[in-house]
């Protein structure tokens, strides 16, 4: 990905280039300053020089002219030394400020001032004037510096004893020399010197900058812009983004350190978004468990309070009842068979067993809720209810098929509850195909949510159970038998009996194929 | 001669028409109390071969009566008869000698086959 780097001064880098560069250039300014001054400072040094060794020219060369007091030799020297190259006059001044020789010829006689104080006043002292030659800042007419130095002659013994008498004892200077010397050789070394100088620190100044800003730029401004972008895709969500930063320096430590929180926090994020789309499963699991359990406690106190009341409805209904039944049986015995009388009696009696039938199926609650609980075989008891059932004369026409997994799971039950079920599952799928068909039965391990379960299946052939008829099939007292042939509490009760030893019922039916009903209890593996 | 004395304590007057009833053609001296105590009084004065006895009374149960018949009068028979059964009370009936457990409502043919079985029983 391309990665966009600031380039204002407001960035990172830009604000160290600047203060970087304005300091680069104060120190130079500073460093070429005093280069400056010291070459400026050695130039006037020279040329002071420089305008000594002629003035001591110009006096030596009038000293024997002056000694014979013959103004033309001294004429000559001063114009011949005038007309040298970078000489552009020489003066030379009597006490009284009066130009006494001159180069330049038309100047004899001007009184200067300057030069007469400076005769007078100025200079008492040999040695201060010898130290202070008057320099004056001026330029010749190429625009070259030019020195304008005033030296004085001073009075000797050979002046005020030679035969001329012109000067006196007492006098200590005679006159001044005023050189006027073009600088232009030394001034122009000078300049080429400042503009050497100039661009010699300007172009330090932008190799060093130039440098600097790569440096800058690489290992500062290119990192921290990666790593800004880096910030700005993980805060936008992308938490995916790596930032890559393989120096070694602190930009990439911090590289290595944001990669890695980075991680952590997309670890986190997704624990955080899992768990947020498992939790309403969670939740709705939990529910569901606490609603079965409900369901579970509910059903269990339904069944042992129907069980406490079947249990004393029976007591009292079962001791009129056994009177009903034994005067029945003993007036039956009264009459002939084929009599009216007879045939009421049979009435009386048949419904008298169905009274007792329907008790004793309401006692099944009242058993459900007291279980002896053993480990117990379920083919065993399987085989046991099928040997009840088969010489009845319902299953003359009903083929059984067994299906037993050898190795069945032992399973803590009530036998005689467990058979009671059985009968009841098997009594049903007669009475389903209308005594003619095959049952099924089925056994088999599985496991659920990691719990081991047996299963049991029993399927028949028969005519198979509406949509509607489903959902009360366990509801006490519903039956779609006719009047009289059921109680309508087989079923319930067998469901209260599989709940009790935890284990669970259902069915799978397909209207005219078939039904199944399935039966899952705990398996207990203990014993073996 | 009677085939046999017999006791039937109930707190029901039905049953104890209905097995005097089924009983009494079949040649069996019958005898009939309420309830336990008068039963066990009736015991202490005549000897009975079978004691026919509900198992749920006011007074006391038929349970406390078969313990009390069967301590002192080890060769009577006792049958119980129960309005309804559960595993707790038979084993304990079993345990405590009691011959067979007759469920309600019985028919006349029932009580005649236990009552006949125990005595061939008793006979051996």
């Amino acid at each position: 990905m391309k990665i966009k780097v600031k380039k204002t001064f407001h960035s990172l880098t830009g604000k160290l280039i600047l203060s970087i560069g304005i300091l680069m250039i104060v120190g130079s300014a500073v460093f070429w300053y005093f280069l400056i001054y010291y070459e400026e400072r050695e130039f006037i040094r020279n040329s002071e020089k420089y305008g000594h060794s002629l003035a001591d020219v110009v006096r030596k060369s009038m000293r024997y002219g002056m000694l014979t007091s013959q103004p033309h030799p001294i004429k000559q020297a001063v114009e011949a030394i005038g007309s040298a190259e970078d000489v552009l006059g020489i003066r030379v001044f009597d006490c009284k400020g009066r130009v006494a020789y001159s180069s330049n010829k038309d100047e004899k006689g001007l009184v200067l001032d300057a030069a007469k104080s400076f005769c007078m006043n100025q200079y008492p002292r040999r040695a201060e004037i010898k130290e202070a030659p008057s320099y004056s800042d001026r330029q010749d007419k190429n625009g070259f510096k030019a020195l304008n130095m005033l030296t004085p002659i001073y009075n000797e013994p050979a002046c005020y004893t030679s035969s001329c008498h012109v000067h006196r004892k007492g006098d200590t200077i005679l006159g001044i020399i005023e050189s006027d010397i073009s600088l232009s050789v030394m001034d122009k070394t000078t300049r080429e010197h400042k503009i050497a100088m100039t661009i010699f620190v300007s172009g330090f100044i932008f190799a060093i900058s130039v440098v600097l800003c790569k440096i800058l730029w690489n290992t500062v401004s290119v990192p921290i812009s990666i790593l800004a972008k880096g910030m700005e895709e993980v805060s936008a969500g992308n938490l995916n983004y790596t930032v890559k930063i393989d120096t070694k320096d602190e930009l990439g430590e911090l590289a290595a350190s944001f990669n890695a929180m980075t991680g952590d926090i997309r670890k986190a994020k997704n624990e955080l978004v899992e768990w947020g789309s498992t939790l309403e499963k969670k939740v709705q699991e939990k529910t569901e468990a606490i609603r079965k359990a409900q369901a579970q406690l509910v059903h269990s106190e339904k069944l042992a309070s129907l069980g406490r009341m079947a249990a004393g409805v029976a007591h009292e209904i079962n001791s009129p009842l056994t009177g009903i039944v034994t005067f029945a049986h003993l007036l039956q015995k009264k009459f002939d068979a084929g009599t009216q009388e007879r045939e009421d009696i049979d009435v009386i009696i048949d419904q008298a067993n169905r009274c007792s039938n329907i008790i004793k199926g309401l006692l099944g609650f009242a058993r459900a809720s007291a279980a002896d609980k053993t480990a117990v075989n379920i083919n065993d008891i399987l085989n046991s209810s099928l040997n009840i059932v088969r010489n009845k004369a319902d299953f003359f026409n009903v083929k059984m098929v067994i299906n037993y997994e050898e190795k069945l799971h032992y399973v803590k039950a009530d036998t005689s509850q467990l058979q009671q079920v059985f009968l009841n599952m098997i009594m049903n799928a007669a009475d389903a195909m209308d005594g003619k068909g095959t049952i099924t039965i089925t056994t088999k391990n599985t496991t659920e949510n990691g719990r081991d379960f047996i299963e049991i299946e029993f399927r028949d052939t028969g005519s198979g159970i509406t949509d509607k008829n489903l959902e009360k099939i366990f509801e006490p007292f519903f039956t779609t038998k006719p009047v009289g042939k059921g109680t309508g509490l087989g079923l319930a009760v067998s469901h209260g009996i599989i709940q009790e030893h935890g284990g669970n019922i259902f069915v799978k039916t397909k209207p005219g194929k078939g039904t199944s009903f399935f039966i899952k209890l705990p398996a207990n593996k203990e014993v073996l | 001669m009677s085939k046999g004395n017999i006791l039937i304590i109930d707190d029901e007057d039905i049953v104890r028409i209905s097995c005097k009833r089924a009983l009494m053609p079949e040649g069996f001296e019958v005898k009939t109390a309420q309830n336990g105590i008068e039963g066990l009084k009736m015991i202490e004065e005549e000897r009975f071969d079978i004691v026919l006895t509900d198992l749920k009374m006011p007074d006391i149960d038929g349970i406390e009566v078969l313990r009390l018949i069967k301590q002192r009068w080890a060769d009577t028979v006792v049958i119980i008869i129960t309005g309804y059964q559960t595993v707790d009370s038979a084993v304990k009936a079993i345990k405590l000698g009691a011959y067979d457990y007759i469920e309600k409502p019985f028919t006349p043919d029932g009580i005649v086959n236990v009552v006949h079985r125990a005595l061939e029983d008793r006979k051996k």
